[in-house]
């Protein structure tokens, strides 16, 4: 009996201990493999070192997550907390609407993603501490009742101070807003639900507000508002929605597409700035290191070198406002007629590419003017880029008589790197 | 008279090189055409939205194709010749060969064809590659070689406007070299991109 008892204990003891190795060993077996997958789709945007400073990084609003702080904008846990291994699973599979992070739910096997979800936990020590979950009542169904309530939470919290009286930011005080890492931020368009990176279910939304997005300006409303105001305000901000343009009919499109014109010619440096950062200028225009990536303070200050094979060396100019390196002293009409003829104030001609300035010339004029009224607006960066310089006479004149005059061998634009910086920072 | 004669052939001969010489220098480089009407070439060589009966789809492929044109999409994705762009294989791909370290990308081809270009792809598809650089393998493609993270900027009704664009053009059947790919993660390196007047596609399937 005595015996039998012993046998027990010790099979007991067994089974823990080969349990508690299991656990142990998926863990340890996780990481490595979730490695695997964060190397091969995450690093372009995330960065190897999961700091958020892969190459593509700087180029992206907002700016991919930087996971070795462990602030997650989309969770539902404790303002303060980290958050629960279903929220990090959630925003690989579904991705994050309004920015660049895809679903991957129809790429990774639910393994896969929990392998990489696993990873990214073991990039900061935080996750030590066990989330803290809250607990998410049945809600308040919408109704026009729950939606007139909640646009009076809305006044009583002065959602409008940022996201506007009409939540697209009409009449907001404050219109420019940093993240804790220092990058430009956009209050979101809460007219606009296909942007919401968390996504646009009530439920969605009364997450927001409840938890708070860490590392934004966006508060949690957990001690400003009760329960279910916070339910009521959802429900208005899920009913402020308006069609996006692929629901529209004809008449609304026109609508929509002339009330978006006039707002870019009643808004020219918002409008340029949109066009700078959509059309190219960005990425030949800034600097950038030994791993492709942005060096900081330097946005639109020049001098990526571009080497025209055969015909030399070709640095991108300094597009800030600076007098002495940048664009202080180029009139409006010197930008354009460089943006659209590739003509430069010195008198250079410039190549068809890579800045191509024979598509950018198909630009309507508000558009010109906008994207020069936003370089206007660039605080000036000193950064001298050197002039460009012509390989040696007799090779550039081949060059160009087996190009124009025998139509052969198109030149090569080969990106080494920088040409050489003296300012910036 | 003789001498005369021959020596002014010489000076002929010799001014005739040096008028050409500096003809060569002082011409824009690479165009025979003036850069004034590239320009004009690369709009007529986007095909206009005209035929579409669906007046709200033609206000959206109207601005869809203000967005390609103005980006310049043909720089790399249209072959282009000393002539500007070949109308015929406009957004046909096969326009540049990009060289990284570890890494061959042909541009694609971004026409409807169904089974070269992007009629394989659903709009879900195309979407992610213009908003993430991510393919439905899972690459994901460097900013570097296809500027995918000013893509990424468009609003998600410019980035539709662009696809409902791109699904309107002439389907041309244009095969187009896969990437070839070596390791995943960025290394240092120079990026060189092979441009123009050369057709990095084939017309035949064979190639595939």
């Amino acid at each position: 009996m005595k015996g039998r008892v012993r046998y027990g204990c010790v099979a007991a003891v067994a089974v823990l201990v080969a349990v508690a190795f299991s656990q142990l060993s998926a863990r340890v077996d996780a990481q490595p493999r979730g490695k695997n997958v964060y190397d091969a789709h995450c690093v372009e945007c995330h960065g190897e070192s999961g700091r958020g400073d892969g190459s593509s990084a700087a180029y992206l609003t907002p700016h991919p997550r930087d996971f070795t702080t462990a602030k997650y904008k989309i969770r539902s846990t404790e303002s303060g907390s980290v958050p629960t291994d279903g929220d990090l699973t959630q925003s690989v599979r579904q991705g994050l609407y309004g920015t660049a992070m895809p679903a991957w739910d129809r790429i990774l096997s639910d393994a896969e993603i929990a392998d990489v979800v696993a990873y990214i936990k073991g990039l900061s020590p935080q996750f030590a501490t066990a989330p803290q979950p809250v607990t998410v009542g049945a809600g308040i169904p919408s109704s026009p009742e729950s939606i007139a309530r909640g646009q009076q939470v809305y006044d009583k919290l002065q959602c409008g101070k940022c996201h506007g009286s009409d939540g697209r930011g009409t009449g907001a005080v404050a219109t420019t807003f940093e993240d804790e890492w220092k990058q430009p931020l956009r209050a979101a368009d809460l007219t606009e639900p296909w942007t919401f990176h968390g996504g646009a279910t009530a439920r969605d939304v009364y997450l927001r507000f409840r938890t708070g997005m860490a590392g934004t300006p966006m508060p949690s409303f957990a001690d400003a508002a009760s329960d279910s105001e916070m339910w009521d305000l959802s429900n208005y901000v899920v009913s402020m929605a308006r069609k996006p343009v692929w629901s529209m009919n004809a008449d609304e499109i026109k609508t929509f597409y002339g009330a978006q014109t006039a707002d870019a010619k009643a808004n020219p440096v918002k409008r340029g700035a949109y066009l700078v950062e959509t059309l190219g200028c960005v990425v030949c225009h800034s600097p950038v290191d030994d791993q492709k990536r942005m060096l900081p303070g330097l946005k639109l200050a020049g001098g990526m070198l571009m080497r025209i094979v055969p015909f030399g060396d070709y640095p991108t100019g300094n597009l800030t406002s600076d007098k002495a390196t940048g664009l202080g002293n180029w009139s409006d009409e010197e930008i354009k007629r460089a943006i659209t003829k590739g003509l430069l104030r010195d008198g250079t001609r410039l190549l068809p590419f890579p800045m191509d300035y024979a598509s950018y010339s198909t630009m309507t004029a508000d558009d010109l003017s906008a994207v020069v009224a936003y370089l206007r607006s660039l605080p000036p960066v000193t950064n001298k880029v050197p002039a460009p310089r012509r390989t040696f006479l007799p090779v550039y004149l081949w060059g160009k008589f087996k190009m124009l005059i025998l139509g052969q061998d198109p030149p090569t634009v080969v990106f080494p790197g920088n040409a050489g910086l003296t300012g910036g920072r | 008279m003789r001498t005369f004669l021959k020596s002014a052939a010489i000076i002929v001969v010799v001014l005739a090189t040096f008028g050409f010489l500096a003809f060569l220098y002082y011409i824009p480089p690479f165009l025979t055409t003036a850069p004034e009407t590239f320009g004009k070439l690369m709009a007529d060589a986007a095909p206009a939205v005209t035929d579409i009966a669906d007046p709200g789809e033609r206000a959206i492929a109207e601005r869809g194709r203000y967005i390609v044109m103005t980006t310049g999409c043909n720089g790399c994705h249209s072959v282009v010749g000393s002539q500007g762009p070949d109308l015929s294989l406009y957004l046909g791909g096969g326009g540049i060969k990009i060289q990284t370290p570890h890494a061959t990308f042909v541009s694609r081809n971004l026409t409807p064809d169904k089974e070269t270009g992007l009629g394989r792809r659903t709009d879900d598809e195309v979407k992610r590659v213009l908003r993430s650089g991510t393919f439905s393998d899972g690459h994901v493609v460097e900013g570097t070689v296809m500027p995918w993270p000013l893509f990424s900027n468009w609003t998600e009704e410019d980035r539709h406007a662009v696809v409902v664009y791109l699904r309107h053009l002439k389907p041309i059947h244009h095969v187009t070299p896969e990437p070839v790919r070596g390791r995943a993660i960025t290394i240092p390196g120079a990026i060189e991109q092979d441009y123009g007047g050369k057709d990095y596609g084939t017309s035949k399937a064979e190639h595939r």
